[in-house]
């Protein structure tokens, strides 16, 4: 989860290191730090902090500590970190089998979202589907690939991938 | 540097006339002497200790479709024992049932320390680690740039310049004709079979076309690249491979709308070694139409690198031998140096 935070510090040597000292002790990964020494309100400054965290519990260890530190936390915005993948399948695919793969793949942990798109040529009866979606974990884009080929196999469908990029 | 050329089909040809074009070139800048003293064919023989006029070879072998006396019933590497040489360049044909003539031609040379350039896919994607230990074990060298990627520098890019980069990865198309065809399909909204048809009747394509559009070429080309860049110890039948024959045109006509393309990409890594049918965004390096090879190496240090270019060809393929052949003249000439 990638977190962007506002956050104001008393105006005095060592606030910064104070502030961020509670990412890195949570095993945080720190991605980018923007000073603000010209917006000065009440004697704090801003600063803008963007990491990233793998849980909301690991945010909230976070947000305890910057609380007995008194920092204080003007905006916090989080974003979950999603991982795309893309199939195409090509083949006699009935349309119950389409039902099957969406379900198959709702099932899995970390899925964020799935979308299919079925294509049946009027001439020549072909017919073909791309499956998109997204995970929350790099690690479930191996099991959707594996449940992928593993029902493409059964069924004699051709399984075309992404680059995964 | 004494050069024999076994195998004068196309390729080997192409060596002889590079090599009688480059020749004064690389003489004065190596300063070292360099003689064909032998050319083979299936057949026939022509040697002289004293070097050939590679271009008259060639002439003859037009003309009367031998390159010399026929070799009377001797076998070849009878002959090769009487020839003084010091590199063999071997361009037989490619064999991916069991490397043959080429591994034992290569074998003959490098037992007895003589290094060995070549274009011969067969012996490198069966037999890898017999050649590079064998090679190893006499002192001898193995080079075979032009084995993948024709003309396009990716085994020695890999190897000697990108030397201090972890390479994470490499995807390539390795194969034009297929490329080929999905292009045609997508572009003209070809089905496959006339896609294919076209690839046949413009010289692309084999009539048997199972070694390209299987991935068998492909995949043959991943295990080399899997040995020698990844130290890998695999052989072609450890590629995971899907061709591109199950690819219709209702599925490329989706992914297009999608705005990507299918392409045969091989990719290779420490733990990955797979060539298949794959979709790639339009835009992307991978996305490259025609018949050009194409390889994204992915590093630690440098990021993503591309190269790209012919991948085959009578003189695309001598390019990339004759860049061998330097390699092996320049690393003489420094050894020459050091010693000094």
């Amino acid at each position: 989860m990638r977190v962007h935070a506002d956050l104001r510090l008393k105006d005095v040597p060592g606030q910064l290191v104070r502030a961020l000292e509670p990412i890195s002790s949570s095993e945080g990964n720190i991605v980018g730090v923007v000073h603000h020494h010209d917006a000065v309100i009440g004697g704090r400054i801003t600063v803008n902090v963007t990491f990233e965290v793998k849980s909301q519990k690991q945010l909230e260890h976070i947000l305890s500590d910057w609380k007995e530190r008194d920092v204080d936390v003007a905006r916090l915005s989080s974003m979950l970190e999603t991982f795309e993948f893309e199939y195409l399948i090509v083949g006699d695919i009935p349309p119950s089998e389409l039902r099957e793969l969406t379900d198959g793949i709702e099932s899995m942990e970390d899925l964020h979202a799935v979308d299919i798109r079925y294509s049946v040529s009027p001439d020549t009866g072909e017919k073909a589907a791309m499956i998109f979606g997204k995970v929350k974990q790099k690690s479930a884009m191996n099991r959707v690939e594996d449940f992928l080929r593993q029902r493409s196999m059964q069924a004699g469908f051709l399984l075309i991938s992404g680059l995964g990029d | 540097m004494d050069i024999i050329i076994v195998g004068f089909g196309t390729v080997g040809q192409g060596v002889a006339e590079a090599l009688s074009r480059k020749a004064p070139t690389l003489q004065s800048a190596f300063k070292e002497k360099i003689h064909v003293v032998g050319i083979f064919d299936s057949r026939s023989c022509d040697i002289s200790p004293k070097g050939l006029d590679p271009r008259e070879v060639v002439t003859r072998k037009e003309k009367l479709g031998k390159v010399g006396p026929d070799m009377e019933g001797k076998a070849f590497l009878e002959i090769l024992e009487d020839v003084k040489y010091d590199v063999m360049v071997e361009v037989t044909p490619t064999n991916i049932k069991d490397g043959e003539p080429g591994f034992s031609n290569m074998m003959a040379a490098l037992s007895s320390g003589r290094d060995v350039v070549t274009a011969n896919k067969g012996p490198l994607a069966l037999r890898f680690g017999d050649l590079s230990r064998t090679a190893e074990k006499n002192g001898a060298r193995l080079r075979f740039e032009a084995s993948v990627g024709g003309a396009t520098p990716v085994i020695n890019l890999a190897r000697e310049i990108l030397m201090g980069e972890r390479i994470h990865s490499i995807r390539g198309i390795v194969n034009g004709t297929c490329n080929f065809i999905l292009n045609r399909m997508k572009d003209e909204g070809l089905p496959f079979e006339q896609a294919l048809r076209e690839a046949q009747e413009m010289g692309y394509a084999e009539k048997d076309p199972s070694y390209d559009i299987d991935g068998i070429d492909s995949a043959a080309k991943a295990a080399i690249l899997a040995n020698a860049i990844f130290r890998r110890d695999v052989t072609f039948s450890d590629v995971r491979r899907t061709g591109i024959r199950g690819v219709s045109l209702e599925a490329v006509e989706l992914a297009s709308e999608e705005r990507k393309v299918v392409r045969l990409v091989a990719e290779v890594s420490e733990t990955r070694l797979e060539v298949s049918p794959r979709l790639v965004p339009m835009g992307h390096p991978l996305a490259i139409g025609g018949t050009l090879n194409i390889f994204q190496i992915m590093t630690d240090l440098a990021g993503d690198i591309t190269v790209a270019g012919k991948g085959a060809g009578r003189m695309e393929t001598a390019s990339a031998i004759l860049s061998d052949i330097v390699a092996l003249l320049k690393e003489d000439c420094t050894t020459r140096k050091t010693r000094s």
